[in-house]
Protein backbone atom coordinates (compact mmCIF):
# COMPACT_ATOMS: atom_id res chain seq x y z
CA UNK A 1 0.00 0.00 0.00
CA UNK A 2 3.36 2.09 0.84
CA UNK A 3 4.30 1.91 -2.37
CA UNK A 4 1.40 2.51 -4.62
CA UNK A 5 1.05 6.15 -2.52
CA UNK A 6 4.42 6.77 -3.04
CA UNK A 7 4.77 5.61 -6.58
CA UNK A 8 1.20 7.83 -7.24
CA UNK A 9 3.09 11.28 -5.62
CA UNK A 10 5.77 10.86 -7.56
CA UNK A 11 3.37 10.60 -11.02
CA UNK A 12 1.50 13.49 -9.49
CA UNK A 13 4.75 15.42 -8.88
CA UNK A 14 6.26 14.61 -12.08
CA UNK A 15 2.95 15.54 -13.69
CA UNK A 16 3.02 18.95 -12.19
CA UNK A 17 6.52 19.62 -13.42
CA UNK A 18 5.50 19.07 -17.03
CA UNK A 19 2.18 21.14 -17.01
CA UNK A 20 1.62 24.31 -18.23
CA UNK A 21 0.84 27.09 -15.81
CA UNK A 22 -1.57 29.60 -15.52
CA UNK A 23 -0.79 32.76 -17.93
CA UNK A 24 1.56 30.87 -19.93
CA UNK A 25 2.16 30.13 -23.48
CA UNK A 26 4.05 26.92 -24.24
CA UNK A 27 5.42 26.14 -27.82
CA UNK A 28 7.09 22.76 -28.75
CA UNK A 29 8.28 22.53 -32.09
CA UNK A 30 10.85 19.64 -33.41
CA UNK A 31 13.05 21.23 -35.77
CA UNK A 32 13.99 24.07 -33.75
CA UNK A 33 13.12 28.01 -34.21
CA UNK A 34 14.75 30.94 -35.93
CA UNK A 35 14.77 34.20 -34.54
CA UNK A 36 15.01 37.20 -36.77
CA UNK A 37 15.56 39.94 -33.68
CA UNK A 38 16.04 43.15 -35.96
CA UNK A 39 12.54 42.24 -38.67
CA UNK A 40 10.77 41.18 -35.07
CA UNK A 41 9.36 37.58 -35.61
CA UNK A 42 10.34 34.11 -35.15
CA UNK A 43 10.26 30.94 -37.37
CA UNK A 44 8.72 27.70 -35.65
CA UNK A 45 9.27 24.69 -37.99
CA UNK A 46 7.61 21.12 -38.41
CA UNK A 47 4.95 19.91 -36.29
CA UNK A 48 4.03 23.27 -34.07
CA UNK A 49 2.08 22.97 -30.71
CA UNK A 50 1.45 25.97 -29.11
CA UNK A 51 -0.87 25.85 -26.19
CA UNK A 52 -2.18 28.70 -23.96
CA UNK A 53 -5.05 30.27 -21.86
CA UNK A 54 -7.21 31.21 -24.62
CA UNK A 55 -5.78 29.40 -27.24
CA UNK A 56 -4.41 25.68 -28.50
CA UNK A 57 -2.98 25.91 -31.62
CA UNK A 58 -1.30 22.76 -34.03
CA UNK A 59 0.10 23.62 -37.53
CA UNK A 60 3.18 22.40 -39.75
CA UNK A 61 5.23 25.51 -39.11
CA UNK A 62 4.32 28.94 -37.62
CA UNK A 63 5.60 32.63 -37.86
CA UNK A 64 5.36 34.60 -34.91
CA UNK A 65 5.33 38.17 -34.77
CA UNK A 66 6.45 40.37 -31.66
CA UNK A 67 6.66 43.73 -30.32
CA UNK A 68 9.05 44.46 -27.58
CA UNK A 69 10.34 40.63 -26.90
CA UNK A 70 9.52 37.51 -27.80
CA UNK A 71 6.44 37.18 -25.66
CA UNK A 72 4.88 40.13 -26.65
CA UNK A 73 3.21 38.19 -29.85
CA UNK A 74 1.23 40.89 -31.93
CA UNK A 75 0.92 37.95 -35.35
CA UNK A 76 0.50 34.55 -35.60
CA UNK A 77 0.95 32.82 -39.07
CA UNK A 78 0.32 29.23 -39.39
CA UNK A 79 0.88 27.20 -42.26
CA UNK A 80 -0.34 23.37 -42.96
CA UNK A 81 -3.46 21.48 -41.60
CA UNK A 82 -3.85 24.16 -39.00
CA UNK A 83 -6.12 23.45 -35.80
CA UNK A 84 -7.27 26.44 -34.10
CA UNK A 85 -9.32 26.03 -31.28
CA UNK A 86 -10.55 28.92 -28.85
CA UNK A 87 -12.27 28.77 -25.67
CA UNK A 88 -12.18 32.92 -24.80
CA UNK A 89 -13.89 33.17 -28.30
CA UNK A 90 -15.85 29.92 -28.43
CA UNK A 91 -14.79 28.80 -31.91
CA UNK A 92 -12.44 26.75 -33.65
CA UNK A 93 -11.03 26.14 -37.27
CA UNK A 94 -9.01 23.96 -39.55
CA UNK A 95 -7.25 25.39 -42.77
CA UNK A 96 -4.32 25.07 -44.49
CA UNK A 97 -3.31 28.70 -43.73
CA UNK A 98 -4.12 31.13 -40.04
CA UNK A 99 -3.54 34.59 -39.60
CA UNK A 100 -4.40 35.70 -36.32
CA UNK A 101 -3.93 39.42 -35.24
CA UNK A 102 -3.78 39.75 -31.53
CA UNK A 103 -4.59 43.29 -30.67
CA UNK A 104 -7.56 43.62 -32.90
CA UNK A 105 -8.61 39.75 -32.38
CA UNK A 106 -8.91 39.57 -35.67
CA UNK A 107 -8.77 35.76 -37.65
CA UNK A 108 -8.58 34.66 -41.03
CA UNK A 109 -8.49 30.81 -41.82
CA UNK A 110 -7.09 30.66 -46.07
CA UNK A 111 -7.44 27.36 -48.49
CA UNK A 112 -9.15 24.76 -49.73
CA UNK A 113 -11.67 23.05 -47.06
CA UNK A 114 -11.24 26.13 -44.52
CA UNK A 115 -13.83 25.70 -41.95
CA UNK A 116 -14.54 28.28 -39.04
CA UNK A 117 -17.05 27.20 -36.18
CA UNK A 118 -18.47 28.64 -33.51
CA UNK A 119 -21.34 28.10 -30.98
CA UNK A 120 -24.13 29.54 -33.32
CA UNK A 121 -22.58 29.68 -36.55
CA UNK A 122 -20.80 27.59 -38.89
CA UNK A 123 -18.91 28.69 -42.33
CA UNK A 124 -17.00 26.82 -44.66
CA UNK A 125 -14.98 28.19 -47.91
CA UNK A 126 -12.07 26.77 -50.49
CA UNK A 127 -10.76 30.67 -50.52
CA UNK A 128 -11.11 32.75 -46.92
CA UNK A 129 -12.56 32.82 -43.96
CA UNK A 130 -11.94 36.55 -41.83
CA UNK A 131 -13.99 36.94 -38.58
CA UNK A 132 -13.16 40.26 -36.22
CA UNK A 133 -14.43 39.44 -33.15
CA UNK A 134 -14.23 42.98 -31.36
CA UNK A 135 -16.28 44.61 -34.11
CA UNK A 136 -17.92 41.72 -35.12
CA UNK A 137 -17.38 42.27 -39.16
CA UNK A 138 -16.85 39.00 -41.07
CA UNK A 139 -15.62 38.00 -44.44
CA UNK A 140 -16.26 34.86 -46.48
CA UNK A 141 -14.88 34.75 -50.18
CA UNK A 142 -14.32 32.15 -52.55
CA UNK A 143 -15.36 28.93 -54.25
CA UNK A 144 -17.79 26.99 -52.04
CA UNK A 145 -18.02 29.60 -49.25
CA UNK A 146 -20.85 28.96 -46.84
CA UNK A 147 -22.55 30.21 -43.98
CA UNK A 148 -25.18 28.65 -41.50
CA UNK A 149 -26.84 28.93 -38.47
CA UNK A 150 -30.39 27.55 -36.90
CA UNK A 151 -32.34 29.60 -39.08
CA UNK A 152 -30.26 30.57 -42.51
CA UNK A 153 -28.16 28.92 -44.94
CA UNK A 154 -26.64 31.10 -47.42
CA UNK A 155 -24.26 29.98 -50.13
CA UNK A 156 -21.95 32.10 -52.54
CA UNK A 157 -19.06 33.63 -53.33
CA UNK A 158 -19.00 36.56 -51.00
CA UNK A 159 -20.21 36.78 -48.14
CA UNK A 160 -19.82 40.05 -46.15
CA UNK A 161 -21.48 41.22 -42.77
CA UNK A 162 -21.58 41.48 -39.38
CA UNK A 163 -22.37 39.45 -36.39
CA UNK A 164 -23.91 41.67 -33.18
CA UNK A 165 -21.66 42.10 -30.04
CA UNK A 166 -24.26 40.08 -27.95
CA UNK A 167 -21.73 37.80 -25.39
CA UNK A 168 -24.52 35.19 -25.25
CA UNK A 169 -25.85 34.42 -29.07
CA UNK A 170 -23.63 35.43 -32.30
CA UNK A 171 -26.52 36.94 -34.41
CA UNK A 172 -26.64 38.15 -38.19
CA UNK A 173 -27.08 41.91 -38.17
CA UNK A 174 -25.74 42.62 -41.87
CA UNK A 175 -25.28 40.79 -44.89
CA UNK A 176 -23.81 41.93 -48.07
CA UNK A 177 -23.88 38.58 -50.45
CA UNK A 178 -22.19 38.52 -54.10
CA UNK A 179 -21.86 36.12 -56.82
CA UNK A 180 -21.73 36.39 -60.68
CA UNK A 181 -23.38 33.62 -61.40
CA UNK A 182 -25.75 32.67 -58.38
CA UNK A 183 -25.72 33.62 -54.72
CA UNK A 184 -28.52 31.09 -52.53
CA UNK A 185 -30.12 31.81 -49.06
CA UNK A 186 -32.36 29.58 -47.39
CA UNK A 187 -34.50 31.03 -44.80
CA UNK A 188 -37.31 28.57 -43.06
CA UNK A 189 -39.26 26.80 -45.77
CA UNK A 190 -38.29 30.05 -48.61
CA UNK A 191 -35.33 29.54 -50.83
CA UNK A 192 -33.85 32.73 -52.68
CA UNK A 193 -31.58 32.84 -55.63
CA UNK A 194 -30.18 36.40 -56.97
CA UNK A 195 -27.00 37.79 -58.05
CA UNK A 196 -26.49 40.14 -54.87
CA UNK A 197 -28.57 40.05 -51.72
CA UNK A 198 -28.53 41.93 -48.88
CA UNK A 199 -29.62 42.11 -45.43
CA UNK A 200 -30.29 44.57 -42.87
CA UNK A 201 -31.77 43.39 -38.97
CA UNK A 202 -32.92 46.85 -38.30
CA UNK A 203 -35.23 46.91 -41.28
CA UNK A 204 -35.59 42.80 -40.62
CA UNK A 205 -35.56 42.65 -44.89
CA UNK A 206 -33.76 40.87 -47.50
CA UNK A 207 -33.00 42.31 -50.67
CA UNK A 208 -32.36 40.52 -53.96
CA UNK A 209 -31.15 42.05 -56.58
CA UNK A 210 -30.87 40.64 -60.74
CA UNK A 211 -31.94 37.08 -61.46
CA UNK A 212 -34.09 37.01 -58.60
CA UNK A 213 -35.88 33.43 -58.12
CA UNK A 214 -37.76 32.99 -54.64
CA UNK A 215 -39.17 29.60 -54.06
CA UNK A 216 -42.04 28.73 -50.78
CA UNK A 217 -43.53 25.19 -50.83
CA UNK A 218 -44.73 24.29 -54.57
CA UNK A 219 -44.76 27.93 -55.47
CA UNK A 220 -41.95 29.55 -57.60
CA UNK A 221 -41.21 33.72 -58.39
CA UNK A 222 -38.88 35.04 -60.63
CA UNK A 223 -38.17 38.77 -61.70
CA UNK A 224 -35.31 40.86 -61.10
CA UNK A 225 -35.49 42.70 -58.24
CA UNK A 226 -37.19 41.34 -54.84
CA UNK A 227 -37.64 41.58 -51.08
CA UNK A 228 -38.37 39.32 -48.43
CA UNK A 229 -39.98 40.71 -45.26
CA UNK A 230 -38.24 37.88 -42.21
CA UNK A 231 -40.41 39.45 -39.53
CA UNK A 232 -43.81 38.57 -40.83
CA UNK A 233 -42.37 36.12 -44.15
CA UNK A 234 -44.05 37.70 -46.96
CA UNK A 235 -42.20 38.41 -50.32
CA UNK A 236 -42.39 40.86 -53.26
CA UNK A 237 -40.99 40.60 -56.33
CA UNK A 238 -40.82 42.90 -59.59
CA UNK A 239 -39.56 42.68 -63.03
CA UNK A 240 -37.44 45.72 -65.46
CA UNK A 241 -39.72 47.29 -68.29
CA UNK A 242 -38.77 44.88 -71.01
CA UNK A 243 -39.24 41.56 -68.75
CA UNK A 244 -42.04 40.17 -66.56
CA UNK A 245 -42.44 38.50 -63.06
CA UNK A 246 -43.12 34.61 -63.43
CA UNK A 247 -44.83 32.49 -61.23
CA UNK A 248 -44.46 28.67 -61.71
CA UNK A 249 -47.38 26.88 -59.08
CA UNK A 250 -46.23 23.48 -59.14
CA UNK A 251 -48.68 20.47 -58.46
CA UNK A 252 -47.17 18.25 -55.49
CA UNK A 253 -49.83 15.79 -55.05
CA UNK B 1 56.34 -29.43 -24.44
CA UNK B 2 58.98 -26.60 -25.80
CA UNK B 3 56.79 -25.85 -28.58
CA UNK B 4 54.07 -25.04 -25.91
CA UNK B 5 55.80 -23.07 -23.39
CA UNK B 6 57.87 -20.80 -26.27
CA UNK B 7 54.07 -19.98 -27.38
CA UNK B 8 52.89 -19.10 -24.17
CA UNK B 9 55.87 -16.68 -24.11
CA UNK B 10 54.76 -15.02 -27.27
CA UNK B 11 51.48 -14.35 -26.08
CA UNK B 12 52.43 -13.30 -22.81
CA UNK B 13 54.39 -10.83 -24.46
CA UNK B 14 51.85 -9.26 -27.03
CA UNK B 15 49.55 -9.00 -24.19
CA UNK B 16 52.06 -7.04 -22.26
CA UNK B 17 52.81 -5.10 -25.13
CA UNK B 18 49.00 -4.82 -25.79
CA UNK B 19 48.09 -3.44 -22.30
CA UNK B 20 50.91 -1.21 -22.54
CA UNK B 21 49.78 0.51 -25.89
CA UNK B 22 46.23 1.12 -24.30
CA UNK B 23 47.99 2.52 -21.05
CA UNK B 24 49.79 5.19 -23.55
CA UNK B 25 47.06 5.84 -25.51
CA UNK B 26 44.81 6.70 -22.33
CA UNK B 27 47.65 8.52 -20.80
CA UNK B 28 47.91 10.93 -24.41
CA UNK B 29 43.87 11.33 -24.43
CA UNK B 30 44.26 12.45 -20.85
CA UNK B 31 47.01 14.72 -21.52
CA UNK B 32 44.90 16.12 -24.51
CA UNK B 33 41.68 17.05 -22.10
CA UNK B 34 44.22 18.92 -19.87
CA UNK B 35 45.49 21.01 -22.45
CA UNK B 36 43.50 24.51 -22.05
CA UNK B 37 44.57 26.82 -24.64
CA UNK B 38 42.57 29.72 -22.67
CA UNK B 39 41.15 29.28 -19.49
CA UNK B 40 37.82 31.52 -18.91
CA UNK B 41 38.19 32.81 -21.89
CA UNK B 42 35.89 36.13 -22.92
CA UNK B 43 34.62 37.25 -26.12
CA UNK B 44 32.35 39.49 -27.79
CA UNK B 45 29.70 39.42 -30.81
CA UNK B 46 28.88 43.25 -31.79
CA UNK B 47 26.27 44.90 -34.07
CA UNK B 48 24.77 48.23 -34.24
CA UNK B 49 22.09 47.85 -31.74
CA UNK B 50 23.63 45.49 -29.05
CA UNK B 51 26.90 43.43 -28.25
CA UNK B 52 26.81 40.04 -26.86
CA UNK B 53 29.51 39.10 -24.53
CA UNK B 54 30.55 35.26 -24.11
CA UNK B 55 32.33 33.57 -21.02
CA UNK B 56 33.25 30.37 -20.58
CA UNK B 57 35.62 27.86 -18.29
CA UNK B 58 38.39 26.99 -21.17
CA UNK B 59 39.01 27.34 -24.62
CA UNK B 60 40.72 25.79 -27.64
CA UNK B 61 41.67 26.63 -30.54
CA UNK B 62 40.77 24.32 -33.29
CA UNK B 63 42.43 27.04 -36.20
CA UNK B 64 43.02 30.35 -36.11
CA UNK B 65 39.30 31.83 -36.21
CA UNK B 66 37.74 29.30 -34.46
CA UNK B 67 37.38 28.31 -30.81
CA UNK B 68 36.23 25.71 -28.97
CA UNK B 69 34.81 26.99 -25.99
CA UNK B 70 33.76 24.48 -22.92
CA UNK B 71 32.07 24.17 -19.33
CA UNK B 72 29.79 26.90 -18.36
CA UNK B 73 29.52 28.52 -21.54
CA UNK B 74 27.28 31.91 -21.54
CA UNK B 75 26.68 34.20 -23.58
CA UNK B 76 24.63 37.40 -22.27
CA UNK B 77 23.41 40.36 -23.70
CA UNK B 78 21.02 43.44 -22.63
CA UNK B 79 17.90 41.02 -23.87
CA UNK B 80 19.17 37.78 -23.28
CA UNK B 81 21.52 35.22 -22.29
CA UNK B 82 22.12 31.53 -23.23
CA UNK B 83 23.90 28.91 -21.57
CA UNK B 84 25.16 25.62 -22.76
CA UNK B 85 28.16 23.40 -22.26
CA UNK B 86 29.76 23.57 -25.89
CA UNK B 87 30.14 26.15 -29.08
CA UNK B 88 32.30 26.49 -31.62
CA UNK B 89 33.14 30.49 -31.74
CA UNK B 90 34.00 31.95 -34.57
CA UNK B 91 36.50 35.33 -34.30
CA UNK B 92 36.38 36.61 -38.07
CA UNK B 93 32.87 35.74 -38.70
CA UNK B 94 31.42 36.74 -35.44
CA UNK B 95 29.53 33.55 -35.26
CA UNK B 96 28.63 30.85 -32.55
CA UNK B 97 27.15 27.28 -32.97
CA UNK B 98 26.51 24.68 -30.89
CA UNK B 99 25.07 21.64 -30.72
CA UNK B 100 24.30 20.32 -27.19
CA UNK B 101 21.87 21.18 -25.04
CA UNK B 102 20.89 25.17 -24.19
CA UNK B 103 19.11 27.38 -22.63
CA UNK B 104 17.77 30.40 -24.10
CA UNK B 105 16.83 33.06 -21.46
CA UNK B 106 14.94 36.71 -21.88
CA UNK B 107 12.36 38.85 -20.07
CA UNK B 108 8.90 36.20 -19.51
CA UNK B 109 10.93 33.85 -21.90
CA UNK B 110 12.51 30.22 -21.86
CA UNK B 111 13.97 28.41 -24.69
CA UNK B 112 15.18 24.96 -24.33
CA UNK B 113 17.06 23.12 -27.55
CA UNK B 114 19.25 20.79 -28.58
CA UNK B 115 21.71 23.40 -29.75
CA UNK B 116 22.13 26.94 -31.80
CA UNK B 117 23.74 29.17 -34.45
CA UNK B 118 24.42 32.60 -33.32
CA UNK B 119 24.96 34.72 -37.24
CA UNK B 120 24.93 38.32 -38.90
CA UNK B 121 26.31 39.86 -35.61
CA UNK B 122 23.86 37.98 -33.27
CA UNK B 123 20.75 39.40 -35.57
CA UNK B 124 19.66 36.25 -36.00
CA UNK B 125 19.61 33.03 -33.82
CA UNK B 126 18.60 29.42 -34.95
CA UNK B 127 17.64 27.06 -32.41
CA UNK B 128 17.99 23.44 -33.50
CA UNK B 129 16.25 20.53 -33.01
CA UNK B 130 12.99 19.89 -30.80
CA UNK B 131 12.69 22.83 -28.44
CA UNK B 132 10.76 24.06 -26.36
CA UNK B 133 9.38 27.85 -25.83
CA UNK B 134 7.69 28.93 -22.35
CA UNK B 135 6.38 32.18 -22.73
CA UNK B 136 4.84 34.18 -19.46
Amino acid sequence: MRIIFKIAIVILFSFNAIARENGETEITTEDGIEVFQDEKYYLLKKNVKISSDNFNLNAKDVKIYFDTSLYDITELNAKGDVNFNSLKFRLSSRSQKLKFEVKIEKLRVDGEKSQLITEDIEMYSDGFIEVNNLNGDFKLEGPNSILSNDSIFIKSEKIHGKFSNNEDKKEIILLNIVDERESYIKNNNTEMYAKKINFDNKTSIIELIDDVIIIRNSEKISGDYGTLDTKNNSYKIKSNNDTKVKVVIQNNE
Amino acid sequence: MLGISVALTFIVIIFSKQISIKNINLSVIQNNLSNIDISEPKFAISNDSKKIHITAKEGNFLNNDKILLNKKVKFKSNDFSIETDKVVFDRNKQTAESRSKSIFKSKNTTISSDGFNIYDNGKKIIFYGNSLIVLK
